[in-house]
């Protein structure tokens, strides 16, 4: 197996060993970041542009202290600890602005709180005055020092004062004018609004008008509608009588049909029965003890020379087996041999005498063969039966023949085949020849006739 | 062959190709079919012409088994030629309980069948690791039967591409993490332990996640999102769902190391072109990644927590010598266990010892 769980190897478990000190070390050392859920502030929304910036970690202070109230406390969450103010946070920032603390010292506050000191932003000029703020808290010194700061920055204050009256004044100015406009803007949308209302009165004339016509147009559909119900309704009747009369003409087919089904049956036993009487006739056929003595004798002659000519254990197909004598004799000498029978009555005798011979259509049996795939073929001349007969046990023996391959073909006067005018072996002989067989001849002798060729 | 589907760049596919490769290098004829297929540089047929191509009892059906599929399953019953199950897992439903209930859904019907297809008696179960091959055995798969054959895969070729770094962040530490965002893939914690990793030090440290988000599973890339947000890491994290081959070979080149922290791997090829790039790596002893992985990288327990992986990234980071150890061992692990003239010989071997060849 290529992949197998490797044993522990020393030395990698040495270095985990010192990652799992340094790793408790860690969990002492450092709290994981806190995990903060996004909540909704209500303080003022932050001033354009002031929304978290994580990577900007560089102030000046007036950055951070030019919005008021929320909008201050928002920014300055945003901008120290990069995130938005949480309510309990940003309310105590509120109430504590309220009371008068500096900015300066909340955004100290914000600054240098642990959260505050893990993101490191830098504010320019916030220490010293974080540091003066929390100074002024110091009991009766702080306080001192505050009173000294703040008599030092009076005059500052006071040009302060004169500005924010001027800002004052002009803002004041400046709402009225707006007040003014909003007057006539208000009694603009107060006319606009009386047109609208009037035209809302017209249109809803019209609707009125209109629906009524569309009820009138309604009811006149549903009346068109009802006639053609009506029409419909007729027809289908129609209808339903040409079906009712159309099935009693399939019912009539259908007996028609089956009548001829039935004839047709009694035609098909009818023909049955007269083949197998004739086979019944054809195997009933006596012969002498002679003429057996002859069949023997030639069969005994013609299975040696074919065995000769093939060497023993080949497999010869025989077609037209009869009762199976011509088998038996192929087995006598040292051949394998199947047998193709049509009557069925010689095929059961042969079945009696040991031999097995296959029940069916001689020439049937040599068309399912393979192309050149007999090693040698036997055939009662009389399957010669017509020309027709001839010509398709030549076209297939030609094909279904291996190269160098022999065909026999027995010309025995069998009483058997007392419905056939058998052609002698002179005219097979040609015929095979004709055919395109090669090195035909006419073995004679005891009663009947062979004629041997072999597939070039 | 017979795959549920087809794509480049898919690991089964990847797999079902280098081994229809092989065989086909063996002398055998070889024919892939799928209902599915994009991108494939041969012939793909469809499923339902397969019949057609079973002659005799000397042919054989590999079926790549990585989905639910009743055709398949209806397939190998009927067929009277040889079959071989070829097992790339299936992640357990579990994973994606409260996630995706297509994917519960999807995840339980394929391992639904594992019980049918063991009790198929197929000629051969043929697992990417051990670890997948366990779920035959253990429903009663004769061991004979089963083979551990890890997946064929396109590395050599990654490794002939010219990398493409203009998407790679530079400086700090690099931490890489390989495979598409999916729950069993434990992107929460890998998000967790940067965080520590930041925190207890190595502040200017970059996570750079190169993976697809399907989006059946966007509440999950959502979940990951916000806990880069609660965690404060946007600046360190860089996500890139549309990573090619020559920015996949960048980033393992740029890497410090890959942390892979999945809960479950039927073999994670990840962890082997890491190995092939000489990309130090961190994971989680979980599934199939112990014997993919073996002493070539850093293996902790599923329970490992966030400081555990951050002490190890950091310890990584700072000792040349394990990185270098690291490295050497990955690479000669790729060279003697994964590389594809050592699969194409081992698949020989299978072959031949199961009476195949």
């Amino acid at each position: 197996m290529l992949v197998s769980t490797d044993s522990p190897d020393p030395w990698l478990e040495r270095i985990k060993a010192e990652i799992r000190d340094e790793a408790a070390a860690a969990r002492q050392r450092t709290p994981l970041p806190r995990i903060e859920p996004r909540v909704a502030t209500t303080a003022d929304p932050a001033p354009a542009g002031s929304g978290i910036e994580p990577a900007r970690l560089d102030y000046v202070i007036a950055d951070l202290t030019g919005a008021d109230y929320g909008a201050f406390i928002d920014h300055a969450f945003r901008s120290l600890l990069k995130r938005e103010p949480d309510p309990a946070g940003a309310g105590e920032h509120l109430r504590r602005l309220i009371e008068g603390a500096p900015k300066a010292e909340i955004l100290g506050d914000l600054r240098w709180s642990g959260e505050g000191r893990r993101i490191g932003a830098r504010v320019r000029g916030l220490l010293p005055r974080y540091l003066l703020a929390k100074f002024a808290r110091v009991p009766v010194l702080g306080f001192v020092v505050d009173w000294g700061l703040a008599l030092a920055g009076l005059p500052v204050l006071m040009r302060h004062q004169r500005a924010m009256d001027t800002v004052n004044a002009a803002r004041f100015s400046d709402l009225r004018t707006l007040q003014r406009d909003c007057q006539t803007r208000f009694a603009g949308h107060e006319a606009a609004q009386q047109a609208l209302a009037s035209a809302q009165q017209a249109l809803v004339a019209e609707l009125q008008r209109g629906s009524a016509q569309f009820e009138q147009q309604l009811a006149q559909l549903q009346q068109r509608a009802d006639a053609l119900a009506r029409t419909i309704e007729a027809e289908a009747q129609a209808s339903t009588g040409e079906l009712t009369q159309l099935r009693h003409e399939v019912h009539a087919t259908h007996h028609w049909l089956a009548s001829l089904q039935q004839a047709l049956a009694a035609l098909d036993e009818a023909t049955a029965q007269a083949q197998a009487r004739e086979d019944a006739l054809a195997a009933a056929v006596g012969e002498d003890v002679a003429a057996q003595a002859q069949r023997s004798e030639r069969q005994r002659a013609w299975s040696a020379l074919l065995a000769t000519r093939l060497g023993t254990g080949t497999r010869v197909l025989d077609l037209g087996s009869g009762a199976g004598t011509w088998l038996r004799a192929l087995a006598a000498a040292g051949l394998v041999a199947d047998g193709v029978e049509a009557n069925a009555q010689l095929v059961a005798r042969a079945r009696q005498d040991g031999t097995t011979v296959a029940l069916g259509a001689p020439l049937d049996a040599l068309t399912r063969c393979a192309d050149a795939g007999v090693a040698a073929l036997t055939v009662s001349a009389s399957l010669l039966d017509g020309r027709e007969a001839v010509t398709r046990l030549l076209d297939e023996a030609r094909r279904a023949l291996a190269p160098g391959a022999w065909l026999l073909l027995r010309v025995e006067d069998e009483p058997q085949h007392y419905r056939v005018r058998l052609l002698d072996a002179r005219s097979c002989a040609a015929l095979l020849a004709a055919a395109g067989f090669v090195a035909a001849e006419v073995v004679a002798g005891h009663g009947g006739s062979a004629v041997l060729a072999r597939q070039p | 062959m017979l795959v549920p589907g087809l794509a480049p760049h898919d690991a089964v596919s990847n797999d079902a190709r280098g081994m229809a490769g092989a065989l086909r290098a063996l002398g055998h004829e070889v024919a892939l079919f799928a209902p599915h297929a994009r991108g494939i540089d041969e012939a793909v047929l469809d499923p339902q012409t397969l019949h057609a191509w079973l002659h005799s009892r000397e042919d054989v059906v590999i079926y790549h088994y990585c989905v639910g599929w009743d055709f398949a399953l209806d397939l190998l019953r009927r067929t009277r030629a040889r079959r071989i199950v070829r097992y790339h897992n299936i992640t357990p439903p579990a994973f994606f309980e409260g996630w995706s209930p297509g994917y519960v859904n999807a995840c339980a019907e394929g391992r639904a069948q594992l019980a049918a297809f063991a009790a198929l008696g197929c000629e051969l179960y043929l697992g990417d690791s051990p670890y997948n091959i366990e779920d035959f055995t253990s429903r009663g798969v004769a061991a004979e039967r089963c083979v551990v054959l890890p997946p064929f895969h396109e590395i050599d070729e990654l490794l002939a591409l010219a990398p493409d770094a203009r998407r790679i962040p530079r400086g700090g530490p690099l931490l890489l993490m390989v495979g598409r965002q999916s729950p069993n893939k434990g992107y929460l914690e890998l998000i967790d332990a940067l965080a520590a990793t930041v925190a207890d030090g190595l502040s200017a440290a970059r996570l750079l996640l190169i993976g697809k988000l399907d989006p059946n599973l966007a509440s999950y890339g959502a979940a990951v999102q916000a806990r880069i947000a609660e965690r404060g890491m946007q600046d360190h994290v860089v996500w890139l769902q549309d990573a090619n081959g020559a920015e996949l070979r960048a980033a393992c080149e740029h890497a410090g190391m890959l942390v892979m922290l999945s809960r479950h791997e039927g073999f994670c090829v990840p962890l082997v072109e890491a190995m092939a790039i000489g990309t130090p790596v961190i994971a989680l002893a979980s599934s199939a990644m112990p014997s993919t992985l073996g002493t070539a990288g850093l293996l902790w327990p599923e329970d490992a927590d966030a400081w555990l992986i951050a002490a190890t990234i950091a310890r990584v980071h700072a000792d040349l010598d394990l990185r270098t150890t690291l490295r050497e061992r990955g690479r000669q692990r790729y060279a003697e266990v994964f590389a594809p003239a050592r699969l194409a010989a081992e698949l020989a071997r299978i072959l031949r010892e199961h009476g195949f060849a």
